[in-house]
């Protein structure tokens, strides 16, 4: 099962002194810059794209972290929902890990903030997510001559569960948004009004600023529930195991993905969620923690509504009375944010896995 | 903890593991200092008075709470079958405890959760309602525990307990059945572990040839059988350990069983040996220098132990091939030249703890006949082979309808 870390309460208290009128608040927030260059050591990437890839550190050797962050779809999953490990759903969309190396917040409800290596321990171990014992983890990496090889040449030593939790951190970091126009300045007049609009009549940059375009804090924007939670019972027990771990009351009879709440357990936060980045859209359809919004059209027309329906929806959310063009400007803004594709084998592993664990010859002689 | 591997990460892993589980099954619970009352039991020698006879099989035993109804052994049945009740819902009970293979698995090691082979053979739950240790090496003490621990192995059924807790919450017939059988409005996963244990109880044969013969009918064993009985009882000495109703001391002994070869062939299973080193509570010594299973020393921590196994009961062996704790022998006549041999098998090999070798295992001098009467005598414990249908497992199905959602959503 997982780790639940609390973020704490300081999130929240920054929240809530933001809710003033947009437009002339434009110049306050910090814009989107590039993102700073991050020290990689290349032999700990490398054999954490190795481990990235391979099915072999789930439970049942039935899934890698790239079955559910796919290359293709800027590292997260095209279905609105995330698969699940075998015999389990999932109850949110598949976030992309690009640049999540940069973040100080992770998950869709920000309930890790600590580092990579906790993320990635989650991942490992959630009952629904990979189910791995990390002891028989370590044992499976011990068996493969390869990967003993590259952990030596990483300078691990060994194989152990604590340097794989290393590892695949440190290949993240590799995952970084490559000459995305914003950074190249070869942006188009289309996208520079949409920038135009994004930080001034539209508001966008009150929420999604800096370097990733988020401030790392959660909100409640009125993104409608994903029903197929509930109605796919997969997904449901999934969620059920979930909200029971995190020790939200009345479990059984939710009916709404609670959110930033679990963290606090405070009802106003009901429905909030962190701020995502906005970096590598292009590829990561569909939006939102669930999934429910399919196109950046789609989104932009969700704000220009004034976002969703809910009781407790931030107040920073209002009709927007944008024109066709300002929208055709701001998804051009949008999309001017991604970046080359992560695809080639710079970033993914194309070798093939050995299909059996060869034998340690003169077992009975060697040391284990 | 002092004994325990040292290397941070592993420690830092095995603890958050134990956090996380609230208390992880098999495995840990290996690891957990047995109660100083089953250490003096197994450290004392034998009883002067000599072994208890055997007798006839009488109604297991039923603690008192949790009694047995019908409504918790049917439940039992069916989560016995049901494979969702293990990480991926591939690996139940039954994939490792199949009625038609003697409900175990007829290989040396069992089959293991998927990317996995285990790393003991499967046991038999025929007659499992009556052993107060469980286990190869007597790990567990109760159906309740042992199912629990099971279910949650890394090797065996792999699940946590909280995602088997949510799926038995979406089977609306589990739903049902949990509140019949245990009053409470959700299925709750402890319960379904003692609804298992229910089922178990009712998985007993108690009309072996040889209980016929020792509850008066004398035709219940023929001459062979009979002399294999008295060899039993007297020159082959298997009776010293062998004994009582369920045809074991439950006592710890080594009788020189040799370690599987597999584990020098096979890359697969080298990685579970690993593990389970780890699993078990082994020190970081212990554990770069394992090369075989050490038995009840995992549990006891006393040198003397390494190599000691449960005395195995003998019932049901007919349906339960191959034997011993890592599955080195496929038939019973294996089985006897091994103890003929005195705790040697065809190539000479033996335990590698010839220290902890049992004094009661010596050559026997036994003829060819006589062998084949031990064997035949070793069939009387048997009865008719025991078979059941999987049962049919009820479906998911969802907790609220589409309009219930609706009025949530306009409602939020
Ligand atoms: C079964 C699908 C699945 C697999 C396999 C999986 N993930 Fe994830 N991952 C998710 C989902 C879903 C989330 C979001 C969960 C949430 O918000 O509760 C997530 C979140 C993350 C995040 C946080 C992203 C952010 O910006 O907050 C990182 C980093 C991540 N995963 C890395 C990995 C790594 C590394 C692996 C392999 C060790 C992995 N994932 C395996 C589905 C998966
Ligand atoms: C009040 C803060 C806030 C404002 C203002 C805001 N957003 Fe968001 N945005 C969020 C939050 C929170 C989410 C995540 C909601 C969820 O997952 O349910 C989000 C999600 C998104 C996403 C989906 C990203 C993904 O990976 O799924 C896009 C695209 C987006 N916002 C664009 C915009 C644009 C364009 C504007 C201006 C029109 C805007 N946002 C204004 C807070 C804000
Ligand atoms: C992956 C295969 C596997 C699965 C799944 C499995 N078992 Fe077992 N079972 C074994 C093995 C192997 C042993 C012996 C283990 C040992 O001694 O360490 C065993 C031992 C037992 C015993 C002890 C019998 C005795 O004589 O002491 C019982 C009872 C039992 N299992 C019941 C269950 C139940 C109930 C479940 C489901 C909750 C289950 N098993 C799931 C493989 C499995
Ligand atoms: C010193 C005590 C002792 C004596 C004497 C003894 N046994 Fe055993 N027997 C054991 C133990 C302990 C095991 C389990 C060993 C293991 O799995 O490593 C066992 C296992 C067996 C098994 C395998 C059962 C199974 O389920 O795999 C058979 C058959 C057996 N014994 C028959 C005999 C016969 C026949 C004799 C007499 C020739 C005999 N034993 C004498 C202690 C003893």
């Amino acid at each position: 099962m997982g780790v639940r870390v609390k973020t704490g309460h300081t999130l929240l208290a920054a929240t809530l002194g933001l809710g003033m009128a947009f437009g002339a608040q434009a110049g306050k927030y910090p814009d989107i810059t590039s993102l700073p260059d991050l020290k990689i050591n290349v032999a700990k990437a490398e054999l954490g794209k190795r481990l990235f890839f391979d099915r072999r550190i789930s439970g049942d050797a039935g899934i890698a972290c790239s079955d559910c962050h796919k290359p293709e779809n800027g590292y997260a999953h095209p279905d609105a929902l995330s698969p699940g490990y075998p015999g389990n759903g999932h109850f949110r969309n598949s976030p992309s890990v690009v640049n999540a190396a940069h973040k100080k917040v992770w998950m869709h409800d920000g309930r890790l903030g600590t580092n990579l290596n906790d993320v990635t321990r989650e991942m490992l171990t959630e009952d629904y997510i990979m189910n791995m014992d990390m002891r028989v983890m370590q044992e499976r990496a011990k068996q493969d001559p390869k990967y003993v090889q590259m952990f030596k040449d990483a300078g691990f030593g060994e194989p152990s569960n604590g340097s794989i939790r290393k590892a695949i951190p440190e290949y993240l970091k590799t995952l970084t948004s490559e000459n995305a126009p914003i950074d190249t300045g070869k942006m188009s007049a289309s996208a520079k009004r949409g920038q135009k609009l994004f930080k001034g009549k539209a508001g966008c940059i009150q929420c999604h600023n800096g370097p990733l375009a988020t401030d790392g804090k959660a909100y409640n924007t009125g993104v409608p529930e994903n029903f197929d939670i509930f109605l796919d019972p997969m997904n449901h027990h999934a969620f059920i195991a979930f909200a029971m771990f995190q020790g939200i009351e009345d479990y059984m009879n939710l009916k709404r993905d609670p959110g930033y709440y679990n963290i606090t357990m405070d009802a106003a936060d009901t429905g909030k969620f962190v701020t995502p980045s906005l970096r590598e859209l292009k590829y990561s359809a569909p939006y939102m923690h669930n999934g429910m919004i399919k196109s950046l059209y789609d989104v932009v027309g969700f704000y220009n509504r004034g976002g969703g329906k809910d009781s407790r929806k931030d107040s920073r959310l209002k009709p927007l009375k944008l024109g066709k063009q300002d929208i055709k400007d701001l998804v051009a803004f949008l999309e001017s944010m991604s970046g080359d594709p992560l695809t080639s084998g710079k970033h993914v592993w194309k070798d093939p896995y050995p299909a059996e664990y060869p034998v340690i010859e003169n077992w009975t002689q060697v040391k284990n | 903890m002092s004994n325990v591997i040292q290397t941070p990460t592993l420690l830092a892993a095995a603890i958050t593991t134990a956090l996380l589980a609230g208390c992880a099954g098999q495995a840990t619970s290996e690891s957990t200092a047995a109660p100083a009352a089953e250490k003096s039991m197994a450290a004392a020698p034998m009883a002067m008075a000599g072994p208890a006879p055997l007798a006839p099989l009488g109604e297991p035993p039923i603690p008192p709470d949790n009694l047995q109804s019908a409504a918790k052994i049917e439940l039992g049945k069916i989560l016995f079958f049901d494979p969702r009740l293990g990480g991926d819902a591939s690996t139940g009970c039954s994939t490792c405890h199949e009625p038609d293979q003697g409900w175990a698995w007829a290989e040396d090691f069992s089959r293991g959760y998927p990317g996995t082979v285990h790393w003991r053979n499967s046991q038999t739950i025929i007659n499992s309602a009556y052993f107060p240790r469980q286990f190869w090496a007597g790990s567990a003490s109760s159906n309740e525990s042992q199912a629990r621990g099971a279910a949650r192995g890394g090797v065996a059924g792999n699940g946590e307990a909280d995602i088997m807790e949510a799926r038995l919450r979406v089977i609306p017939e589990y739903v049902e059945r949990f509140r019949e059988a245990f009053g409470t409005e959700w299925p709750i996963v402890r319960d379904a572990w003692r609804a298992i244990a229910s089922f178990e109880r009712t998985l007993v044969q108690r009309d072996t040839p040889l209980d016929k013969y020792l509850l008066g009918d004398k035709s219940a064993l023929d001459a062979d059988q009979l002399k294999g009985k008295e060899l039993f009882e007297g020159k082959a000495g298997c009776i010293q350990c062998h004994n009582g109703a369920i045809t074991s001391d439950q006592d710890f002994h080594n009788i020189g069983i040799p370690p599987n070869k597999r584990w020098e062939e096979d890359g697969l299973a080298q990685i579970t040996f690993r593990f389970e080193q780890y699993a078990k509570g082994q020190t970081q010594e212990g554990y770069r220098k394992a090369k075989s299973d050490w038995g009840f020393y995992y549990r006891s921590k006393n040198a003397w132990d390494k190599g000691k196994f449960r005395t195995a009961p003998l019932r049901y062996l007919k349906y339960t091939a191959p034997y011993m704790h890592n599955g080195v022998f496929y038939t019973l006549e294996e089985v006897v030249d091994f103890y003929d041999r005195g705790g040697f098998d065809e190539d000479g090999r033996t335990t590698m703890f010839t220290e902890n070798k049992s004094s009661l295992i010596k050559p026997l001098g036994l003829t060819d006949d006589e062998k084949d009467a031990l064997v035949a005598f070793l069939e009387s414990m048997s009865g008719e082979e025991m078979l059941m249908d999987k049962p049919e497992m009820p479906e998911y199905a969802p907790l609220f309808t589409l309009a219930e959602l609706e009025a949530a959503q306009e409602a939020k």
